[in-house]
């Protein structure tokens, strides 16, 4: 009787060690043998967990170099816009003398200048227009650094990977048919008194490429902000998944253990009361 | 029939009272003792001597008490059933301990484990791909390699370290069973001596049954009793232990977990006859130390991560020799492993730099991130590292907990079996005490016949023939 009770006691007494280590460590299982089939599950989950926080930190990357190429190209064709409307001026051959038109070649090269820069933003030191390429976009003879057919990009899930770059040469041109180019051709045309009125075809040319340009930027952008939402619902539903698998729930094993420790008592009393008396006791 | 025959009759109940009693107070003194098994005096009535001739006087009485010997109350069933079950329970709680050791160290699935490093790995190779000019990028992921590189390799000698130390108490499980059967053996002797003499080798017999409790729980072996009160210890088929005479057991194999060579038992005297052992500490040892060819567990182990450090050097340097530097240079070997020897420990990192980590793609650009991209994805191929390592984690741990289900239930039918020899072998207070009331009271009677019988002839001899005085 008092080896049946001592081994009673004993399990009594590792069960409720066992609910003890549940309850501090929030876990439903200590090693892999516990329950192969949930540490299974906890190990596939937390590798995509890992992979999901990748991905959110690529988005939010993705999504600074695709304002940045989108604020680029709006500043740009604003400029675009102002260098119309000084070419329109200047095609006025009638009303214009030669001070006139230095003046707009002056303002107009000015502008070149100002696009020049616009095309070489740059974004933690990396070009935007060129993204592969480790120098400025745009060399001082308008030549395109990018590497043609090379892409930038940010993987935002497990299947999908966006592009964040914006090719130059689309929006700019390259050389001799770039927009700065064009700008000089304008301006030399209003020094030596060629009319500037064919020009404004080839400027509206060019600012159509650049809002078509613009226009494929945005819907990356909003891809990549749609890549967003969905990661976050993502983030969200994985960890209510994997708190399914390994944790606990709290309030369940601190009932358990409550019950485990009324079971461990009640077994203390009940062989206290049992073991002791013997015949000793009733023999005079 | 003699005049002072009664008083005989009661001074043998008076020394069978007495041998009670001090039977009595063995089992008492002794119920603590472990394998102490319970005796009892036994007793038989003595006959009448016949009487034939002139001078039969017809029917007469009984001469008293006679003392037989002491009883040892074991069952050898119940025994036999404890050592049986004592095998199996030593088998699988060593088996289900090893596993569980081995278990813990491999820390899964916390962020301690392989499977989380390897992930922190790929994750670094994004961060790389998002910025390719960073120093600070490039020069934390190779610090990462090198991390992974160090976690495969310790893991690998901890597995190693276990098999030595299996084996280390492989050995000293060898030598007590050999030290143990060479006691058996002695005991043996001084029971058949004691037996044929006609002394009682009651407390002999349960130090060997102790004895044979510990080899059997050691090697699973099996013991049957002779007819002359020896012991016969049986290991596959074999004897160990047979009369006086013993055998030792010699444990012969590999030093090192990488040799892939099985281990042998033989006898000492006979060195080419393998002895088969599939049952307690022992058997369980070398099942555990068994290569990995034939499911040794903690070889397995070592080879898996022999296997993920090459199909890691593998699938990366594939990857990294496809790419091109940022100068323009083709990317080399990532990772390098020993042409011979273990994986796992010899495998490091091949570049030493940032500048020669391939990340673009040939002909991308200086700041192209295609390849780094591409190897961030290496871990979601099917067969990558960590596809090996997560199958490899899930089955060690079905088999884990196959083992400790399997030590539960042996131990709990240990349990039962001991339970079942204890009920009819050990002391129980209360019946003794009965028994020594029973012998108090016994004694106390026969002394009061003892003094009847006296004062009768006191009459006899006293009284008798005197008359008128």
């Amino acid at each position: 009787m008092t080896q049946t009770a001592m081994r009673q006691l004993q399990s009594n007494l590792s069960e409720l060690a066992r609910l003890q280590e549940q309850a501090t460590s929030q876990r439903a299982f200590a090693a892999p043998s516990d329950d192969p089939a949930a540490a299974a599950a906890a190990l596939a989950l937390h590798a995509e967990q890992r992979r999901t926080e990748q991905y959110a930190r690529n988005i939010d990357d993705g999504l600074a170099w695709v304002t940045a190429a989108d604020t680029a190209i709006t500043a740009s064709t604003a400029l675009l816009g102002r260098v119309r409307d000084l070419t329109a001026q200047g095609a006025n051959d009638g009303a214009l003398d030669a001070t006139a038109k230095e003046a707009l070649a002056v303002e107009l090269e000015g502008i070149r200048k100002e696009l020049l820069s616009q095309a070489n933003t740059r974004l933690l030191g990396r070009s935007v227009f060129a993204g592969t390429s480790d120098t400025a976009a745009f060399a001082a003879d308008y030549s395109h650094s990018g590497v043609p057919g090379a892409e930038v990009t940010r993987r935002v899930s497990d299947a999908a990977s966006v592009r964040v770059d914006t090719d130059g040469a689309a929006v700019f041109g390259t050389g001799d048919d770039s927009v700065f180019a064009l700008v000089d051709k304008i301006v030399a045309d209003l020094r030596s008194g060629t009319n500037v009125g064919p020009r404004l075809g080839e400027i509206d040319g060019r600012r159509t490429a650049m809002l078509a340009v613009q226009g494929s930027v945005g819907t990356r952008q909003s891809q990549i902000e749609r890549a967003k939402e969905a990661a976050v619902q993502n983030s969200v539903s994985l960890e209510s998944r994997r708190t399914a698998v390994e944790d606990v729930d709290s309030i369940e094993v601190l009932v358990r253990l409550q019950a485990q420790e009324l079971v461990y008592r009640s077994a203390l009393a009940v062989n206290a009361r049992v073991l002791q008396p013997s015949l000793m006791d009733f023999l005079r | 029939m003699s005049t002072f025959s009664g008083l005989n009759t009661a001074a043998s109940g008076l020394a069978a009272a007495r041998r009670g009693m001090d039977v009595v107070g063995q089992n008492i003194a002794n119920q603590k003792t472990e394998g102490y098994t319970r005796q009892r005096v036994t007793t038989s009535a003595v006959a009448a001597i016949a009487q034939t001739g002139r001078f039969s006087v017809g029917a007469l009485p009984g001469h008293g008490v006679s003392i037989d010997g002491v009883a040892r109350l074991g069952d050898a069933l119940l025994d036999a059933r404890v050592r049986d079950a004592l095998g199996a329970s030593g088998y699988w709680s060593t088996r289900a301990v090893a596993a569980t050791t081995i278990e813990a160290s491999l820390a899964e699935p916390t962020a301690n484990g392989l499977a989380a490093r390897l992930s922190k790995f790929w994750s670094g190779w994004q961060d790389l791909a998002n910025t390719p000019d960073s120093g600070a990028a490039a020069s934390s992921i190779l610090e990462s390699a090198k991390e992974l590189a160090s976690h495969i390799a310790g893991g690998y000698r901890n597995v190693a370290t276990q098999w030595s130390n299996a084996r280390d108490s492989a050995d000293r499980t060898v030598s007590q069973v050999n030290a143990t059967a060479d006691q058996i053996a002695v005991l043996n002797d001084e029971i058949r001596d004691a037996l044929a003499s006609g002394r009682s080798a009651n407390e002999l017999m349960d130090q060997r049954s102790v004895l044979a409790q510990n080899v059997a729980r050691m090697s699973g072996a099996a013991a049957t009793i002779e007819s002359d009160g020896t012991m016969t210890v049986r290991l596959g088929g074999n004897a160990l232990v047979s009369g006086s005479d013993s055998r030792h057991l010699v444990l012969a194999g590999p030093a090192s977990i990488d040799s892939g060579q099985r281990f042998s038992l033989s006898w000492a005297s006979a060195p080419d006859l393998p002895v088969s052992i599939d049952g307690g500490e022992l058997g369980a040892s070398l099942s555990v130390l068994a290569p990995a060819a034939e499911g040794g567990m903690l070889a397995g182990l070592a080879a898996t991560y022999d296997k993920v450090a090459t199909a890691l050097a593998d699938a990366m340097n594939t990857q990294h020799r496809a790419g091109v530097t940022s100068t323009g240079q083709a990317g080399g070997d990532f990772f390098t492993v020993p042409v011979t020897g273990s994986a796992a420990l010899g495998l490091q990192v091949a570049v030493g730099s940032a500048s020669e980590l391939a990340l673009a793609a040939p002909g991308s650009g200086a700041l192209d991130a295609t390849n780094a991209d591409l190897i961030s994805q290496i871990g979601r191929r099917a067969g990558s590292p960590d596809a090996l390592w997560s199958d490899q984690v899930t089955r060690f741990g079905v088999a884990t907990a196959a083992d400790v289900q399997r030590a539960k239930l042996s131990d709990s039918a240990a349990v039962a079996a001991v339970g079942a020899q204890q009920s009819v072998a050990a002391v129980d207070g209360d019946e003794e005490t009965i028994s020594l009331l029973t012998y108090q009271t016994a004694y106390q009677a026969a002394a009061r016949v003892m003094t009847a019988v006296d004062e009768a002839l006191d009459v006899l001899i006293n009284r008798t023939g005197l008359v008128g005085r």
